[in-house]
């Protein structure tokens, strides 16, 4: 009833449990469990359960349009679809893009990680951590000293403030309309923050509600609008026009570059005063009670493509550098080349597609997937009924990455974990990160305890780091980081235009009358899920074919040809849960992935006629 | 509980205006003043509504968009104004406890919840390219529907159908008003819907108690009766004649109007040059990108986005009127030249045998 | 005695009894009355206008130099446009009337006998002439039966194609209530959206182009090689018949 993967024993023996829909993600998801007697995960099946074929609706569009229609993958992490449309695109006609135009984008996808990470947090994983009726029960005035505690420079905590707060939570729970609230799992055992804790990170996700639209804006301004900014192949569309003639009515002048800065500012301010310490602090609690699971394969697959160069087109000066470390040897980081067919493959032996040898996995660029939606003889209910899936079938709408045959792990604890290594190693331009690393391992060991009067501990940052707490921390501080690259960038972007440089756009290859006949390139970008890829051929001035390889596919996966599992199931297992009715140590787990599912699931196809084929077993 | 009149006192709100208010609504329902007292009570004490928000085939950007609410606050929108008993991207319950709000609010508040879709239901695969607790989409959606008092189409998807839905549609993706035909329908349309206009028809709905007018599209009119050409700050330098030509030219760094590089404002109904996004910050046009029509049905199979003139796929062809045009219009030139040629030649041939004739 | 001395005598002496024979077998009928032929010529600059213009709306002039408000182009051109559209359309109803209440070939534009197997007899007979295969048309009064066809189908159609279509786009402007959105408001939706209003109206105007390049064609031929006059038939009313 049950094998051996990647050092993980699974045992389908157990009471199934099952969750549809798996909330608070992007899109639809469906996870299926078996815990053992003593309520211990032993197997865990994550289905993907929806897909819209946008690769196929590409076929033969304008290749400069893709970048609006990829955009509309996810409108979670906007925006970065875009980028790596328009870099796939610039890749294959061979278009290079301003200084300034590089400095924006950049600006651009890291206000988007500060972003997307903070709503991540607050909004979508905090229910997962926090017990919102149990701060009814805080003490505002111990409230504010334990704010005052874990972040003494944020103005807001004067005992006052929570007790508004809390009397406006009062007052919403007790008109028993409980709203997006109602049946949530409060007063589980997996809840352990103290009430004060409770209504601290309850009142920075109304904070963070209120402050992250304010973020945002630096799209508006570059990209006239969020959700869905807009881009431009071979630059960026909004002018630059600090003092010439007309500098009033261009897109980019002096008010909106200070316009942009301030909001740098908010962020870095945010960061460091509400959302870091929030992390440490839960973090800490949350280990003190001995929370240290869902580690799944972080701590031994991970893969990035490596990301903001501090010279453009020089990926030796990435600052957040790539690789794969396989076999939990951080030691090597192997290079990761998005163009060799043998590197990344994606095989759909368990998804709901087909292949002529399923055996075989096949690189994006030369990517052929065809629907097969069937269910296993062993899956309960009916094919529009589903009661449990059968794993050892095919059971997701999300295909099998793997890299040089391994299931990886992607995301900012990925990049983390890379960058953390290749520091180890000298790389001049990612210090940054192994000094925070080392801050968040020395705050929860020992920096927090100590105020909190918890016990310390000595965790090694390979312990701390592979971890659904580890996974959480690596997201917020990539937010930090990412704040103060911004500013760097900013800081560079008018050091340019100083300079006399007021390029944003390369239209040299604008007119499709200027491309070659064939040709094919790839765009990677960090999206916030992790490394996104996008691999396109160009044919005739056409898109011929369009292929996506995104962060929640790599996580998402389900078993491989080999049975091997992806991240998400590997991660729920042997995790114990408090009471398998409740599923909040499953959601915990799966949410500090920040599950994208519109992302992962998509499909290509020769013609649109063939995707209603499907079959019933 | 924070009544629907103490939300307007907190809005600054006077009790005043409430009364009025309330007299207001008692004539447009063509009560008498003995009313007045017995709204003003209703108003104070009345639940928040319930609003289902549901998820089809989509990519979530209105709730993103609408958490960006800035006046009003989503968090007041979600705390005060209305109840959010289901939002799967929100809520804190997940699986079956989540599907049993849906059951209890049907119940409790039959007819009187709102119904609001984000996304759309595939209906190739039997609907099973979106699964909901087992089963397809599309049969959640016309369970909730059921007892709705009024359905909102969040967005292009449940507007029209949006991304998934442009050629071929693969999925079937099909809009809420093609599905469920018994109830009024609120389209927001837009990819995503500004997040002010979101709340804007939310508020104007609790308020006034009644669905905003729409037009014949079933689009609010207060948002959607305007081109964003018709309010745009560029359009003097349209009548002038003055056109970005190319990307970053001095025209795009003057902010002239971008019509020549595609810009959609002249066919498209939003209120993106008014109300302008994330706070009035800004909107495509005055960042430099012509708008794409997100608000448009369609709008992902009219062409490039940087065409003026697009393309006419109607039959099988891929070229735009000038192209078609000007080609017939040579076809035709050129058949005219040749018949008058002909002609000529016939005429002259006539002639000699009409003169060899009168000759003999 | 010789035509060419017969002429040359005419021409001194004034006298030519020749030409007075033949002058009486030119027949002449009056055919088009003084509104056809005046709104036939307005319309004709109408059209003229609202294609150039139309073009120029679809594909403008390059960018104007100067302060916007120095600069009114596109307002000119569209204004020449939107005034031409009216200057049509109301020509059009004008017409309309007209043929209610003029002569029978006033009506010619508005309704085709298909049903009519004469009809068609005669429009294959004008097909044999124009494939060159019948040596000698019929003699016509008003249109010929093809050009009956042409002008119904191609003509009337497409321009009230445009006129309504036109004025839907126009009433995009005026605004949501106006009253060509109240008239022809419907129009948007059932294209589609705007955009697909845009591209036919601007499809039909090449569709317009056509047909003038094939009525000009047709009548200039017809007036050399027919039997009877056509140019200056608008211009005088009279059709006059050659032999």
């Amino acid at each position: 009833m049950g094998y051996e993967t990647q050092g993980f024993k699974l045992d389908d023996s157990g009471r199934r449990i099952v969750v549809d829909p798996v909330t608070r993600i992007e899109g639809h998801m469906r996870c299926e469990v078996n815990v053992d007697e003593n309520n211990v995960i032993r197997n865990a099946v994550s289905t993907g359960t929806m897909w819209r074929g946008l690769e196929v609706i590409l076929k033969g569009r304008d290749p400069r349009d893709a970048w609006a229609f990829v955009e509309r993958i996810c409108g979670v992490c906007t925006g970065c679809h875009a980028l790596t449309s328009v870099r796939a695109v610039e890749d294959a006609l061979g278009i290079e893009i301003p200084k300034n135009a590089h400095l924006i984008r950049d600006i651009m996808a890291k206000v988007l990680q500060v972003h997307d990470h903070a709503v991540h947090f607050y909004h979508l994983h905090a229910l997962d951590w926090v017990d919102v009726v149990s701060a009814l029960k805080a003490d505002p005035k111990a409230t504010s000293d334990l704010q005052h505690l874990v972040s003494p420079s944020h103005p807001m905590s004067s005992p006052g403030y929570f007790r508004d707060i809390q009397n406006r939570l009062k007052k919403f729970v007790e008109s028993g309309q409980l709203g997006p609230f109602m049946n949530g799992y409060w007063g589980n055992k997996a809840y352990v923050l103290p009430p004060e804790a409770n209504l601290m990170a309850v009142t920075h996700y109304l904070e963070a509600l209120d402050l992250q639209k304010e973020w945002v804006k630096i799209h508006t301004i570059f990209g006239g609008k969020n959700p869905h900014p807009n881009y431009l192949v071979g630059g960026v569309p909004c002018a630059i026009n600090i003092d010439g003639d007309g500098a009033a009515g261009a897109p980019i002048n002096m008010e909106r570059l200070n316009f942009v800065k301030a909001r740098i500012d908010e962020i870095i301010e945010f960061n460091k005063n509400v959302y870091i310490p929030d992390v440490l602090a839960i973090g800490t609690i949350y280990k003190a009670h001995g929370w240290l699971y869902g580690g799944g394969i972080s701590g031994t697959e991970v893969l990035d493509y490596g990301t903001y160069e501090k010279v453009s087109y020089d990926h030796s000066t990435q600052q957040l550098p790539g690789g794969a470390i396989i076999n939990g040897n951080w030691d090597e980081i192997h290079e990761v080349d998005p163009r060799d067919p043998e590197q990344v493959q994606e095989f759909v032996a368990h998804s709901w597609y087909q292949y002529a040898d399923e055996n075989r996995g096949l690189h994006p660029w030369d990517g052929v997937t065809e629907p097969n939606y069937v269910l296993g003889a062993k899956a309960k209910g009916t094919r529009t009924n589903i009661e449990q899936i059968d794993e050892s079938a095919k059971y997701s709408w999300i295909k099998s990455p793997r890299w040089r045959g391994h299931a990886m792990e992607v995301g900012p604890l990925a990049r983390y974990i890379l960058s953390y290594s290749h520091a180890l190693k000298g790389h001049k331009y990612c210090q940054r990160v192994k000094e925070q690393v080392d801050y968040s391992a020395m705050m929860i060991n020992s920096g927090i305890p100590k105020a909190l009067a918890l016990p310390e501990t000595q965790y090694t940052v390979k312990q701390l780091l592979p971890t659904t707490i580890g996974r959480t921390l690596a997201r917020a501080l990539e937010s930090q980081y990412c704040g103060e690259m911004m500013l760097d960038d900013w800081h560079e972007l008018v050091d340019n235009i100083r300079n006399g440089d007021r390029s944003t756009a390369n239209v040299d290859k604008w007119d499709p009358r200027t491309w070659p006949k064939e040709c094919k390139g790839v765009g990677t970008v960090a999206a916030p899920r992790g490394g996104l890829g996008h691999w396109i051929r160009i044919k005739d001035g056409r898109i011929e074919n369009y292929q996506c390889v995104v962060p929640t596919t790599w996580n998402g996966s389900p078993r491989d040809t080999k049975g091997q599992i992806g991240a998400f199931e590997a991660s729920l297992m042997n995790t114990p849960m408090a009471n398998p009715e409740e599923p909040v140590e499953i959601l915990r787990t799966l949410h500090s992935f920040d599950p994208c599912l519109a992302c992962s699931t998509h499909v290509m196809s020769p013609d649109g006629q063939e995707l209603s084929r499907v079959k019933v077993r | 509980m924070e009544t629907f009149y103490e939300v307007m006192r907190r809005q600054g709100i006077t009790r005043r205006s409430f009364m009025k208010f309330c007299s207001l609504t008692a004539t447009s329902l063509g009560l008498g003043p003995a009313f007045v007292p017995q709204i003003a009570s209703a108003m104070e004490n009345k639940p928040r509504t319930p609003v289902l928000w549901l998820h089809g085939l989509e990519c979530t950007c209105c709730s993103e968009s609408f958490i960006r609410s800035a006046h009003p606050l989503a968090k007041d929108v979600v705390l005060s104004m209305i109840s959010l008993d289901y939002d799967d991207t929100l809520m804190a319950a997940a699986g079956h406890q989540a599907e049993a709000i849906l059951e209890e609010i049907m119940t409790k508040y039959k007819g009187n919840y709102i119904l609001a879709v984000e996304g759309n239901p595939p209906l190739n695969q039997d609907g099973m390219s979106c699964i909901i607790g087992g089963r397809p989409f599309i049969d959640q959606l016309r369970h909730v529907a059921k007892d709705a008092k009024a359905i909102i189409s969040w967005g292009s998807c449940a507007s029209w159908g949006c991304v998934q839905a442009a050629k071929p549609n693969p999925t079937r993706a099909t809009p809420v008003h093609k599905v469920i035909t018994d109830k009024p329908i609120i389209k927001v349309p837009g990819c995503p819907p500004i997040a002010e206009v979101m709340t804007g028809v939310i508020t104007y709905m609790l308020t006034f108690d009644r669905i905003p007018e729409l037009d014949r599209q079933g689009r609010p009119k207060m948002f959607y009766s305007q081109r964003i050409h018709d309010k745009c700050y560029r359009r003097p330098h349209f009548d002038a004649g003055q056109f970005v030509e190319s990307w970053d030219d001095e025209g795009a760094r003057k902010g002239y109007c971008l019509y020549k590089v595609g810009c959609k404002g002249p066919t498209s109904y939003n209120a993106c040059s008014t109300v302008q996004w994330n706070e009035g910050t800004s909107f495509p046009i005055k960042a430099g990108h012509g708008c794409i029509g997100c608000s448009e049905d369609g709008f992902w199979d009219k062409g490039s986005f940087y065409d003026r003139l697009t393309d006419i796929h109607q039959f099988g062809i891929e070229a735009n009127a000038d192209r078609v045009g000007a080609t017939a219009a040579g076809a035709v030139g050129a058949a005219v030249v040749a018949h008058a040629a002909a002609s000529a030649l016939k005429r002259a041939a006539d002639s000699r045998k009409a003169s060899e004739t009168t000759d003999a | 005695m010789s035509t060419e001395l017969s002429v040359a005598a005419a021409d001194a002496t004034g006298v030519d009894e020749t030409a007075v024979d033949h002058g009486q077998s030119v027949k002449s009928v009056y055919v088009y009355e003084a509104p056809v032929r005046i709104w036939h010529w307005i319309n004709m600059l109408a059209i003229l206008v609202l294609c150039v213009t139309g073009y120029f709306i679809g594909s403008p002039l390059p960018t104007q130099p100067g302060e916007a408000s120095a600069n009114f182009l596109m307002g000119y051109i569209r204004f020449a446009h939107f005034a031409a559209g009216y200057i049509f359309a109301i020509g059009m109803i004008a017409r309309i009337y007209w043929a209610v209440v003029g002569n029978h070939h006033a009506r010619e534009l508005f309704s085709v006998p298909i049903f009519t197997a004469a009809y068609w007899r005669e429009v294959w007979s004008m097909v044999k002439w124009y494939s060159f295969l019948s040596a000698r048309p019929n003699r016509y009064v008003g249109h010929n039966p093809l050009a009956r066809f042409a002008m119904f189908f191609v003509f009337v159609l497409t321009s009230l194609f445009m006129i309504v279509t036109g004025f839907a786009l126009y009433g995009e402007g005026l605004g949501m209530g106006s009253w060509a959105d109240k008239l022809f408001g419907w129009v948007i939706p059932l294209f589609g959206q705007s955009q697909d209003v845009h591209t036919f109206h601007h499809l039909g105007m090449w569709f317009l182009v056509c047909f003038i390049i094939f009525h000009v064609y047709a009548a200039v031929r017809e007036d050399i090689m027919g039997r009877q006059s056509i140019v200056s038939t608008m211009v005088s009313g009279y059709r006059t018949f050659k032999d």
